[in-house]
């Protein structure tokens, strides 16, 4: 619903002539704090032994080009079913792998990191995923004679489903995120599309034939569908004149030794499906 | 009767004799004078103008409907009128019998040369009244100062004063002293006005052709009026020209104006009817553009004089806003009111007015792509009397009732499509009945001394007829330690309510009180106390009021607000009131604000308390006026150095509250807001005009760092209201040329060419954060409305 105060601003901005400028602006500097992108994803159809978690730092807002890698910190991760644990190693700076990862439906993994001296942990669980029953293209929904593409899947009926979609026109730097919950859709097939508006101020440009777009479908928690919600609608409303103060995101791996050096990011395990689709 | 009991008798009388004035005790006589003043030209009545009489200290101000009472021992005096704009009036009268005296007054505006102001009048009885943090604004003042597009604007032009800021352009609402727009009691003729602005904040909704005056209360807030804690807007419209038939007009860029008055009922009565309409919408059709917005007003008001004792006036307003974005936006808001009023005078001491109102707010939403219809309004209906008693030249009471009976009625979201976030639902209507009942007493102590005090005994109820939430240890919202974030609760149950069940009930003593002590014939020190309560609050969670925010009633979740305010106050005119200097400090507190955590999401929130935490705010400033008067060149210099502030802990839901419950900036901190007006008659044909704002910027919550995660960056925000946007100024200027006209032509016109933000600085209405599409890279864009805006304005007079 923040999407409507964002039609109120569109309303009196476009009608009156308003403008928008990029501008330098001064602002203050938080300490800088450990990110953790623990993304534990199991493709349908391989084995999901090659799992990769990053860890780097935040930095001040204007830097976000920088990606300061945290080296040297240990990673593992337990299976608390049945008790086997995994070493990832660093490879690239900040990048921490292993290939002998065994995601098993349904378990429960704990995530330990330990950097700086301080130990921090998350704990997950794998929820599965349906595949994708139809992907097509149209012109019809949203904008006319905008070409987009529609993804369907089935959601299985009596267990309570959240997912992840994510959408990435190849090419563009940034990509549609949406969380969807089984809430009004349990056991019916769902559809969404995902088109690009024209817009010349960012040089955003609609779908032609020959484009393609990287589809990728999760499978995931409550808490972590939570954790996407708060995440994906600041990401949707950022540069949105007129919206709430935005929610602090604190994601589930938790400082034990030192509960207010919080790390942000979030430790996901997950199974996924995804595809890629060239307009025609 | 025994020695005793016969001193206590004496006592008692003694007492009540001091009590009500040294007059009475003195063998002479006293006899009153009353009557009406009107303007010589329309028949207008004048409020706020002097009466006094020459060479004493008894005098009086006219009432909202031009009345005057004057007691006074029995002799030959000479009865002084006067009034700022209008010649002065002498009458010289034998006090022998109450005696009923009306008078007509010329304005000096109507006089093709400068009327000096007589210099017969030297002694000019200096009202002590101990009145103070109020501004009266002539509604002519208003005129002179430049527009926007064209319109005068009532509720910018306030701005201009001490103590008043706006959060801009594309901003509706005012604050006064540090508080929130919601906090402010605007009345159009007693009818209450729940949206003051057009087209989201870039026009008022009052026509000018149709306003007669209007005063501001910042503080200091008379017991007859309740139920905002910051400020009154007392706007008055005109009763309609009981002469002659007149026609009044405007054509501009985007908007044009009519106004018909004349006579009804012969000379027992006029009316006044007045229309307003912008052709935004055609001009943006013509221009391609897919997008529309537009807006019209209508003013009525109708009176007529049974006998000399009554007088009835019905009054109506009724305005309406549209936007159309492409058809798949489209909103329409708009007021409605109505009031009959009836003015009765018991005798030559004893005022009163009945008023029976109706006021309604109402928006409806229509957004196609989320399929999403909404309905939502306020309505009410206002019953009040209204007396004064003029008792004697020192003692004069105020008392009265009113009661209003609110309805609110969030609306009804239907949405049609699955992936609408917004869940299907009727919100509950909610229904209140607010009522007060206020005594008040202007005492004049001594010649130098006067004191006002009063009481009012305000009382509101939350009536059922809809059903609430129960919840968990009733904690509609829990802090989560782990997520650092308050969560909301699902409710365990729900309480059914019928219509004659009452959810709340709330009473409060507002006692007010003000002394004024006259240091010489030129200054005066001031300094006054008031509490309020206010018991309906208007939701809004965003930097700028829009349609959709929500008023709602005190009841289980959310307590009334109770305000304090004390201000002292100097006082000081220059050169026989050419210039004069307005100096006052003010503290104010505020009970049971509350604010929005994080993230909030109020619309089509059924359970707004699963948003809230209560707390409190506190402002205090040093305002600073400095006025020119008269001559050619009048104007005036504000300055407001202050601090608004609130805190808001985590009470109930636990955890540390808003800002760790540390005491952070409300939206409404500005801490310099300097302003200038100027009006500049340079000839008879030419006049100029100019305003000068320069306001500290908003507070507002920048982000402090930012992480990649997801291929994308988020950032982590910094403390709430910490930080600022850029400094809000500008400078509009103004002039007019009037052909010369002959005086026997009935036709007169005049060309008003203004020019807004005349530099073109582009001021942030906001400014917001995120990453470029094309690099990735993290940047600030700010919007601004406005940049200059130049126009042209025919307006005429027939």
């Amino acid at each position: 619903m923040k999407t409507v105060h964002l039609y109120i601003a569109l309303a009196c901005i476009s009608l009156l002539g308003a403008c928008t400028d990029v501008i330098e602006v001064d602002v203050p500097e938080a300490p800088i704090r450990l990110v953790v992108e623990a993304s534990l994803d199991w493709e349908q159809g391989t084995t999901g032994n090659e799992q990769s978690i990053q860890l780097r730092t935040s930095t001040p807002y204007f830097q976000n080009q920088d990606n300061p890698p945290v080296s040297g910190a240990s990673v593992e991760v337990v299976n608390l079913d049945t008790g086997e644990t995994f070493i990832f190693t660093e490879g690239t700076p900040g990048n921490y792998s292993i290939d002998t990862f065994v995601p098993i439906l349904g378990n429960r993994y704990q995530l330990d990191i330990l950097y700086n001296g301080e130990r921090y942990r998350a704990t997950e669980t794998l929820f599965p995923v349906s595949p994708f029953t139809e992907i097509s293209q149209s012109t019809e929904e949203g904008e006319d004679d905008v070409l987009e593409v529609n993804v369907s899947f089935q959601d299985p009926e009596t267990m309570a489903n959240w997912y992840y979609l994510r959408f990435q026109a190849r090419g563009d730097l940034l990509p549609e995120l949406y969380y969807i919950e089984d809430e009004f859709i349990d056991g019916n097939e769902f559809s969404i599309f995902y088109e690009k508006i024209e817009d010349e101020d960012q040089n955003i440009q609609e779908f032609q034939p020959g484009d393609v777009v990287d589809i990728q479908f999760y499978g995931i928690s409550e808490d972590y569908y939570n954790y996407l919600q708060l995440l994906i609608d600041q990401f949707d409303s950022a540069g949105e004149p007129f919206s709430a103060t935005p929610v602090p995101l604190v994601g589930n791996c938790i400082n034990l030794d030192n509960p207010d050096n919080i790390a942000y990011g979030y430790f996901r395990v997950t199974e996924k499906t995804s595809a890629a689709y060239t307009f025609n | 009767m025994t020695t005793l009991s016969k001193s206590i008798k004496r006592w008692h009388i003694l007492f009540f004799f001091a009590l009500f004035g040294v007059q009475l005790l003195s063998a002479q006589q006293n006899f009153t004078i009353s009557g009406t003043l009107t303007d010589q030209q329309n028949g207008e009545t004048l409020f706020g103008s002097t009466v006094f009489l020459k060479g004493t200290t008894i005098g009086v101000v006219t009432n909202e409907y031009g009345f005057y009472s004057l007691t006074a021992p029995a002799g030959k005096y000479t009865l002084v009128f006067s009034y700022l704009g209008y010649q002065d009036v002498l009458r010289d009268i034998d006090l022998s019998q109450n005696q009923k005296l009306d008078i007509e007054l010329q304005s000096t505006s109507y006089q093709l040369t400068e009327v000096e102001v007589t210099a017969e009048e030297p002694e000019r009885a200096i009202l002590r009244k101990p009145e103070m943090s109020v501004s009266k604004l002539n509604i002519s003042t208003v005129k002179q100062m430049p527009v926007v597009l064209g319109e005068v604007d009532v509720i910018k032009s306030l701005q201009v004063l001490p103590g008043v800021t706006a959060n801009g352009e594309g901003s509706a609402g005012f604050h006064v002293r540090g508080g929130a727009a919601d906090q402010n009691l605007v009345l159009l003729d007693e009818a209450i006005i729940y949206n003051t602005s057009h087209l989201l904040g870039f026009f008022s909704v009052f026509n000018a052709d149709a306003v007669k005056d209007l005063k501001l209360y910042k503080g200091g807030i008379p017991a007859r009026f309740g139920g905002r804690v910051s400020s009154v807007l007392d706007v008055r419209q005109k009763d309609g020209n009981r002469k002659n038939f007149a026609l009044t007009g405007g054509i501009g860029v985007i908007s044009s104006r009519l106004a018909a008055e004349g006579p009804l009922f012969g000379d027992k009565g006029s009316f006044l009817v007045a229309g307003r309409s912008s052709y935004l919408d055609v001009l943006l059709k013509l221009a391609g553009e897919k997008n529309t917005a537009g807006f019209y007003d209508l003013n009525l008001k109708a009176n007529y004089e049974l006998g000399e004792k009554n007088r009835l006036f019905l009054s109506g307003y009724f305005g309406r806003d549209n936007f159309n974005l492409e058809d798949s936006f489209n909103s329409s808001y708009g007021n409605a009111s109505g009031n009959l009023r009836w003015n009765h005078i018991f005798n030559d001491r004893l005022f009163s007015n009945l008023s029976l109102i109706y006021s309604n707010y109402d928006y409806n939403l229509d957004i196609d792509d989320f399929e999403l219809d909404w309905d939502s309004s306020i309505r009410n209906f206002n019953l009040k009397y209204d007396l004064k008693y003029y008792l004697s030249d020192r003692f004069k009471l105020d008392f009265g009732v009113s009661t209003i009976s609110y309805l609110f009625n969030p609306g009804e979201i239907r949405p049609t499509s699955e992936t609408s976030s917004v869940n299907p639902l009727k919100l509950d209507e909610k229904r209140a009945l607010e009522s007060g009942v206020y005594v008040n007493a202007e005492h004049k102590l001594s010649d130098r001394l006067t004191a006002q005090y009063g009481i009012r005994l305000s009382h509101f109820m939350r009536l059922g007829g809809q059903s609430l939430s129960v919840y968990e240890n009733n904690q509609p919202l829990v802090y989560d330690e782990t997520r650092r974030i308050y969560l909301r609760t699902e409710p365990i149950g729900e309480t059914d309510f019928a219509k004659s069940d009452r959810i709340a009930t709330f009473q409060n003593f507002e006692p007010r009180a003000a002394l004024a002590y006259q240091l010489n014939d030129n200054s005066s020190i001031k300094l006054g106390y008031s509490r309020a309560a206010q018991y309906i609050h208007l939701l809004s969670n965003t930097a700028s009021v829009t349609p959709l925010d929500v008023w709602a009633p005190s009841g289980k979740f959310i307590e009334p607000q109770l305000s304090n305010q004390y201000a002292l106050g100097y006082f000081r005119n220059f050169k026989d009131k050419m210039y004069s200097l307005e100096m006052e400090v003010y503290y104010k507190d505020v009970d049971n604000r509350i604010d929005y955590i994080d993230g909030s999401d109020l619309i089509g929130n059924n359970t707004i308390e699963t948003e809230i935490l209560n707390g409190e705010s506190r402002a205090y400033g040093l305002e600073f006026l400095f006025r020119k008067n008269e001559g050619p060149l009048t104007g005036w210099l504000a300055y407001t150095l202050s601090k608004s502030e609130q805190r808001t802990p985590g009470g109930i839901a636990g955890g540390p509250g808003i800002n760790d419950g540390a005491w952070y900036n409300t939206p409404f901190d500005r801490t310099h807001d300097f302003s200038m007006t100027a009006a500049y008659r340079l000839s008879d044909k030419w006049s100029l005009g100019a305003n000068a704002i320069f306001q500290t910027g908003r507070p507002v919550t920048y982000p402090n760092g930012q992480y990649e995660y997801e291929g994308v960056s988020i950032a982590s925000f910094g403390l709430r209201n910490a930080d600022r946007l850029p400094a809000y100024h500008r400078l509009d200027v103004s002039a007019t040329y009037r052909p010369t006209r002959r005086p026997d032509k009935r036709w007169k016109g005049e060309w008003v060419l203004s020019i807004y933000n005349v530099y073109n600085r582009k001021n942030a209405a906001a400014i917001s954060f995120g990453q470029n599409f094309e690099t990735g890279a993290n940047e600030a864009t700010r919007t601004a409305i406005f940049g200059m805006v130049p126009s042209l304005t025919y307006n005429f007079k027939f």
